[in-house]
């Protein structure tokens, strides 16, 4: 005889709660999900706090918004987007992802990837580093290379207008990995190119990307893009 | 109204072998048995986004430096995630991170490869960040334009 279920135990959900058109107008295809769960074999955090992507892809046709911005799920995943490459349905899971991150409260995003981005937004860069202590590092690591066999000579050219090449700079190469700032340098030289970095607006890193911020995503490219025009720079390279 | 061109890593790398401005030296690693990993904003997510995916060229860039290199299985569009993805790395679910690597970590060590090469930052810092984790210490985690420095005939 099967065990006999005590009322108390049971959490009722109050389907009024639920608020079925919450997602409706995003154009993710999540409502053509056939829950065939491809997508959650494929993935590599199904599993990890009883995440999967077919479920997370359920659960935004429900509308089960609040359930899904609290959670830790949108977070927890890497975006790799395997889910997207083998649903039969053409669902933009990654995107569903990043459409939830966007909707949490900024104050609670994981980790410094907010506090990133808002120094970036206030001071140009993710490490608020100020201009004079960035060209310094440039032209310090510039030095250091011009001591090397074959780069005699050789200087990091900083604003120089109308360069053929622009280079944006990954925040860590002028922090802990300044070491990692001359691969790049050392082609240019040997390659001739006609090159420079800004000395503002330099991060080539745009975490509104990874927080669901499009307007500061927007703000960011903004900036690189001003950089070329007053500089009337040919080409860009963003190796971020 | 876009007065710029905008190159990727390996437009750039690509015209500037081909075009002869730099040489580079192939025996320079010939003795290290090197793998490629691609990033899923290159690769898969690009194909998807774009209608473009970075495989092909990463590979050639790859050749020029090296004959000793193996590919990783799978690979290019179903690749699998380094699990540096999507701001990992910086959200502070580190154990989670580290876990998702290790299937990574697996798929370099079934090769035996010594030098893993990365075109991304974020791939980088994950492949770098979690080797000990995996007793791969001696694993050399190197970025594509590294590796091209570092064979430049000067």
């Amino acid at each position: 005889m099967p065990d006999v279920i005590e009322p108390d135990a049971i959490e009722i959900t109050d389907i009024n709660h639920l608020n079925h058109q919450r997602f409706e107008n995003w154009s993710f295809s999540q409502d053509f999900c056939v829950t065939c769960g491809l997508c959650s074999s494929t993935c590599p955090v199904s599993g990890i706090d009883n995440f999967d992507p077919r479920k997370f892809v359920r659960m935004i046709s429900l509308g089960l918004e609040e359930q899904l911005v609290e959670s830790r799920w949108p977070w927890i995943c890497t975006m790799c987007a395997k889910c997207e490459k083998v649903c039969p349905m053409g669902i933009e899971i990654a995107s569903l992802i990043r459409g939830v991150r966007s909707l949490r409260d900024r104050e609670k995003v994981p980790g410094i990837l907010h506090k990133g981005l808002a120094a970036a937004i206030k001071t140009g860069n993710n490490l608020g580093l100020p201009q004079d202590d960035f060209v310094f590092i440039i032209e310090d690591v510039a030095e250091e290379i011009a001591e090397e066999p074959g780069f005699e000579g050789f200087t990091a050219p900083i604003d120089k207008k109308g360069a053929n090449l622009l280079t944006t700079i990954h925040n860590k190469l002028v922090n802990t990995h300044t070491e990692d700032l001359k691969h790049w340098w050392r082609i240019f030289h040997a390659a001739k190119e006609d090159w420079t970095v800004p000395s503002e607006n330099w991060e080539g890193t745009n975490w509104g990307l990874f927080t669901g911020d499009d307007k500061a995503m927007k703000i960011m490219v903004g900036r690189i893009v001003e950089n070329m025009e007053k500089l009337e720079i040919k080409t860009l390279l963003w190796p971020e | 109204m876009q007065n710029f061109n905008t190159v990727t890593v390996f437009d750039l790398l690509i015209q500037y072998i081909k075009e002869g401005r730099i040489k580079l030296d192939k025996t320079k690693y010939a003795d290290v048995l090197a793998t490629y990993h691609d990033p899923c904003n290159y690769g898969r997510k690009a194909q998807k986004l774009f209608g473009y995916g970075y495989f092909e060229e990463p590979r050639w860039i790859l050749s020029q430096c090296t004959d000793n290199w193996t590919d990783l299985y799978p690979h290019s569009i179903n690749q699998l995630c380094c699990g540096g993805g999507g701001g990992t790395l910086t959200t502070g679910y580190n154990d989670e991170r580290i876990l998702y690597g290790g299937r990574k970590m697996d798929q370099i060590k079934i090769t035996g490869a010594q030098m893993i090469v990365v075109p991304c930052h974020s791939c980088h810092g994950q492949l770098n960040n979690i080797k000990t984790e995996y007793e791969m210490e001696h694993l050399e985690v190197k970025y594509l334009w590294e590796l091209v420095a570092d064979c430049l005939i000067l």
